[in-house]
């Protein structure tokens, strides 16, 4: 044995022991924090109007030499024309991978490589978003490659086969993961066969795309009017404003007149949606032992003035992680699930939906499910308790910091209220937002519970193995086919390639 | 306070680095010790008011032996379970019924040991099934259920939890894996003591309740993560069959069979023998002091007694292979192959060669791309990455086959891609653009103090967080001739383990 660590261990034990002048407490209540004072930064602080005509959000940060852009594109799968689903994600992914004014995609894709610059652009449901992040020295390269990127994209045909081919690739494992089937069939109850949510791309919509399709998707929605900004990183605000201002200018449309036709402002985005009769639905799934689940009420907008209340209530009965009531109950005390959560978003175009999930093995499905019903009435028909608010209210307030933990978190949330209108009408929400919760009481929790979680409207969403689903477990004598009244639907999976129901 | 005068940043140029974009950013660590021999790792990080914080114990899945499978794993779920004043308004009468269930359990463990010779007699078809159970522990499991309720009066429900939560910690978690087990949370930067009491809190005196539930639970993440996934058990049975000697042959999530006997008695044992503070690492990443908050980590964590023993270490090497493994799974999914090749573990000189090598490979620019997405057009989508462990690494290309090939076609076509390899030098600004990739994910992985606490997590855990700081400079200095090298030497065919994945014809699933 070594003796010399052992003596320099006991000496600085000896330091270490006289050093706990205060003892430990025995509770965390009995510890003294020092205060926090925390103001959120100020959207208008960082909000500049480009002439070129995007307004953008402009937070500089010094601490690494990236530059981090993101542009938030009025566009979406609501615009496809009918018969060519799959039309904006194809536009999105080929933004970036089909070439861009004088380069081939393989030129862009080498030379972006080169830099290491990392280029992604998506369209999707309600947005489209174009981002580069790259090292601020390349910044101007980069933002030229970005100019081509937006305004002259080359759609290059062998690279539409390309991508058509990979989409038909993976819409092929659509009923191979019951996560995903799952998924796709919580949203057809919710939302209905027709909303636009529910147009899947099938192999012949997908044959129908051509690259003129594309061409014009993209002429249509991606002009600078259409923008919202935020960047953040490595530059001085006034540079990056000029930088800005030259990336949106100087489209070259005009090589494009015989396209001017399309060009309109986006229509307003569709609210027709409907929501399924109240029942149990179940998909079978039978190579799988584990039955998914989803329970579905219809939710609301988060300009509600029941948003606040929500929240707080949400976080109590399933959102709040392992503090919320279905984690103690259904993971905690029964060990019947590893995830078990609630959501009661607020819609942003059209209200949410609210739902409770989780997984449990086939035989413990029907038990599971009726615990998390049991939760729902509970919290709608007796006031939660002092602490249980207390803690889910000073969650949302304590933690807030957290929503801008970083320059480029601020830069995305102020562009996203910006681009989605609540800037306009409610340009104080992250200032007000701790007032509000801190508001919410024992009774608002119990009011928003009684009106919106409503047995009478819940939809039970299914996927697994339904002859062990059925049969349920010796335990607990409780039956799927009985948890809301006997009402029950087996749904039919779907093919893959065209969305249609498959026969039985 | 004690090693107070050690505290230098490990590098105190940081600024001056900061404008050559060329050179690595480096993250400037306090390394210290405490007292009863636990490693401390500060970052200082001053922009936002909070600190991330995480412990790491140098344990993971490697660890466990066959009958304790996902040992480490259910271990990591029971440290969220509350300590001696924490999850209990009783303490006294919890312990009591504690020992009354580990009874019941010991009767019940007698039972399952008949079944399991029911099941090696061919009478019943697994322990899973309610109905296979024998009449005597259907009635232990009343009594269990009895004492699970009794208990329930004096439990505080998920309190440690709750604590965290009120006082606005955001993201607490953790993870197990081969190498390692962390618990990591963020906290607002005047709540720091607050995680020291908790963190050491739970190090110090855990209590395991509601152990048998929780154990439940692991088995329905076992469940959903692999066995209800389309590749989930394939892959548990490739990797089986890859790894011969070395405990890497089976998930962290552990044996069906193991993960629904493990025992609190084991789970015991399991923490004297590996939770010492010898084998834990503290890491904080956020705004403090950290002169300041050393004698405030003393007093905490110093306080728990050091372990007598040290945790065994791993001496088992993975023997060479010597011939091909193969293996075809009929799956619920694509058409597509995957290859492993045993190469070299977390820090090894050929690593950074290795790991220059896969990128070349990897990408939408990469050779596997060109070659077989936009060339020959024999695959659909293609993958490479070189995975560094701390006892083994391995390197793994794979490939989803085209509409019209196999994957014995994307098999060899990959093989092909390596022997160019293996046969010519990487063209000079082939491999700078794979070099200035490496250089730049240096700055895009230090975002956050999250961000950073999980990289020095990995580090720390595989083997040394000093690689944070050191890698990349060996990743520069790799050369076109290295990479030759090791694809030459380690992706041969006595080396590999092959499996090819075909979509099992059950009903027809499509109209094609």
């Amino acid at each position: 044995m070594k003796c010399s660590p052992i003596l320099v261990i006991a000496a600085v034990l000896t330091l270490a022991i006289a050093a706990r002048s205060a003892e430990i407490p025995d509770r965390p209540e009995k510890l003294q924090f020092p205060p926090l004072k925390y103001e959120p930064p100020t959207p208008d602080d960082y909000r500049v109007q480009l002439k070129s005509g995007p307004v953008a959000y402009i937070m500089p940060d010094h601490e690494r030499p990236l530059v981090n852009l993101t542009i938030y594109i009025r566009t979406g799968t609501y615009l496809e024309p009918a018969g060519k689903e799959g039309l904006a994600e194809l536009t999105g992914w080929l933004l970036a991978h089909g070439g861009a004014g004088t380069n081939s995609a393989e030129q862009l894709e080498e030379r972006l490589a080169f830099l290491a610059a990392n280029l992604g652009t998506y369209v999707g449901d309600t947005e489209g978003t174009v981002s580069l992040n790259l090292l601020s020295k390349d910044t101007d390269e980069g933002f030229a490659l970005l100019h081509d990127v937006l305004f002259a994209p080359r759609f290059q045909d062998d690279k539409i086969t390309l991508r058509k081919s990979q989409m038909l690739q993976s819409m092929k494992q659509r009923n191979d993961d019951s996560s995903d089937i799952e998924g796709r069939e919580a949203g057809f109850l919710s939302r209905g066969e027709k909303f636009f949510e529910n147009r899947y791309a099938t192999s012949n919509s997908l044959a129908s795309i051509a690259a003129l399709d594309l061409e014009k998707f993209h002429y249509a929605w991606f002009w600078p009017s259409n923008f919202v900004v935020g960047v953040s990183g490595d530059f001085d605000r006034k540079d990056m404003i000029a930088k800005l201002e030259k990336l949106f200018s100087g489209s070259p449309r005009w090589l494009k007149a015989d396209l001017a036709p399309v060009v309109r402002p986006p229509s307003a985005i569709p609210t027709n949606f409907t929501f399924a009769a109240s029942g149990v639905y179940l998909v079978n799934k039978p190579e799988v032992d584990q039955g998914r689940v989803t329970m579905m009420l219809p939710g609301i907008m988060r300009d509600s003035p029941d948003y606040y209340a929500g929240l707080v209530m949400n976080s109590i009965l399933g959102g709040g992680g392992f503090s919320s009531r279905l984690m103690g109950r259904v993971r905690s005390d029964e060990g019947l699930a590893y995830d078990v959560h609630s959501r009661f978003p607020g819609g942003v175009y059209y209200p949410g939906v609210i739902s409770i999930g989780f997984q449990s093995k086939s035989r413990t499905v029907a038990y599971a499910a009726s615990l998390c019903v049991e939760e729902m009435q509970k919290i709608a028909t007796a006031p939660v308790t002092e602490s249980e608010l207390n803690i889910a209210k000073k969650s949302f307030i304590n933690s807030f910091p957290q929503k801008f933990a970083t320059k480029a978190a601020v830069s995305a949330a102020f562009a996203s209220d910006e681009f989605t209108g609540r800037h306009a009408t409610d340009p104080a929400f992250w200032k007000n937002f701790r007032d509000k919760i801190q508001a919410v009481t024992a009774a608002d929790v119990q009011r928003v519970a009684k009106k919106y979680l409503t047995p009478d409207q819940l939809v039970v969403l299914v996927v697994g193995n339904e002859s062990d689903i059925l049969l349920g477990h010796p335990n607990h004598p409780v039956q799927l086919k009985a948890l809301l009244g006997g009402k029950f639907t087996e749904l039919p999976l779907r093919d893959p390639l065209t969305m249609q129901p498959l026969k039985p | 306070m004690m090693a107070i005068n050690k505290l230098t940043p490990a590098l105190t140029l940081f600024t001056l680095l900061c404008s050559l974009p060329t050179h690595a950013q480096q993250v400037p660590v306090v390394e210290t010790n405490l007292s009863n021999g636990m490693n401390v790792l500060l970052v200082e990080r001053h922009d936002e008011p909070s600190v991330a914080g995480a412990w790491v114990a140098h344990v993971g899945s490697a660890n466990e032996r066959p009958g304790i499978t996902g040992i480490a794993h259910l271990f990591e779920h029971m440290m969220f379970k509350g300590t001696t004043t924490i999850g209990t308004t009783d303490a006294k009468t919890d312990f009591e019924i504690l020992a009354e269930q580990e009874k019941v359990r010991d009767e019940m463990r007698n039972e399952e040991a008949k079944m399991r010779r029911e099941i090696r007699e061919g009478k019943i078809n697994g322990l899973m099934k309610p109905e296979n159970w024998t009449p005597r522990y259907r009635e232990l499991q009343k009594q269990f259920q009895s004492l699970v309720d009794a208990e329930r009066k004096v439990l505080v429900k998920n309190e440690f939890d709750k604590i965290y939560t009120a006082n606005g910690a955001s993201g607490m978690n953790a993870f197990t894996m081969q190498d390692m087990t962390a618990y990591f949370c963020s906290v607002p930067a005047n709540k720091l003591e607050l995680w020291m009491w908790m963190e050491s809190g739970r190090i110090l005196h855990p209590v395991f309740r509601e152990f048998y539930s929780e154990r439940d639970v692991v088995f329905e993440e076992r469940r959903m993560r692999l066995e209800s996934t389309p590749l989930g058990v394939p892959m548990e049975t490739f990797n089986a069959m890859f790894w011969e000697a070395l405990p890497y042959s089976w998930d962290t999530l552990g044996w069906p069979s193991d993960v629904s006997t493990i025992s609190k008695p084991q789970a015991d044992a399991f923490y004297a023998t590996f939770y010492a503070p010898q084998n834990l690492t503290l890491i904080l990443v956020g705004d403090f002091k950290a002169n300041e908050i050393v004698p405030q980590l003393e007093k905490y964590f110093g306080r728990i007694p050091r372990g007598k023993t040290e945790a065994p270490d791993l001496v088992t090497l993975e023997p060479k292979q010597t011939v091909e493994k193969r293996m075809n799974a009929e799956v619920d999914a694509n058409p597509q192959v995957e290859i492993f090749w045993h190469t070299v573990p977390f820090g090894h000189k050929d690593s950074y060669a290795l790991e220059i090598l896969a990128q070349i490979l990897a990408t939408h620019t990469g050779r596997l791309y060109k070659g077989l997405v936009l060339g020959s057009g024999v695959a659909s989508d293609v993958g490479a990455a070189q995975y560094s462990m701390k006892w083994a690494g391995f390197f793994d290309m794979s490939g989803e086959a085209a509409p019209g090939h196999t994957p014995e076609e994307v098999e060899k076509a990959i093989y092909a891609e390596i022997q160019k390899l293996q046969q010519t030098e990487v063209p000079a600004e082939e491999l700078q653009k794979v070099k200035n990739n490496f250089a730049a994910g240096e700055y895009r992985k230090l975002n956050s103090n999250m961000s950073i606490l999980q990289q020095l997590i990995w580090n720390e855990g595989e083997g040394d967080w000093r690689e944070i700081n050191a890698a990349n400079a060996k990743t520069q200095a790799v050369t076109a001739a290295d990479v030759k090298r090791v694809a030459a030497e380690y992706l041969t065919k006595e080396n590999r383990a092959v499996a090819t994945f075909t979509r099992k014809a059950a009903t027809p699933k499509t109209n094609e």
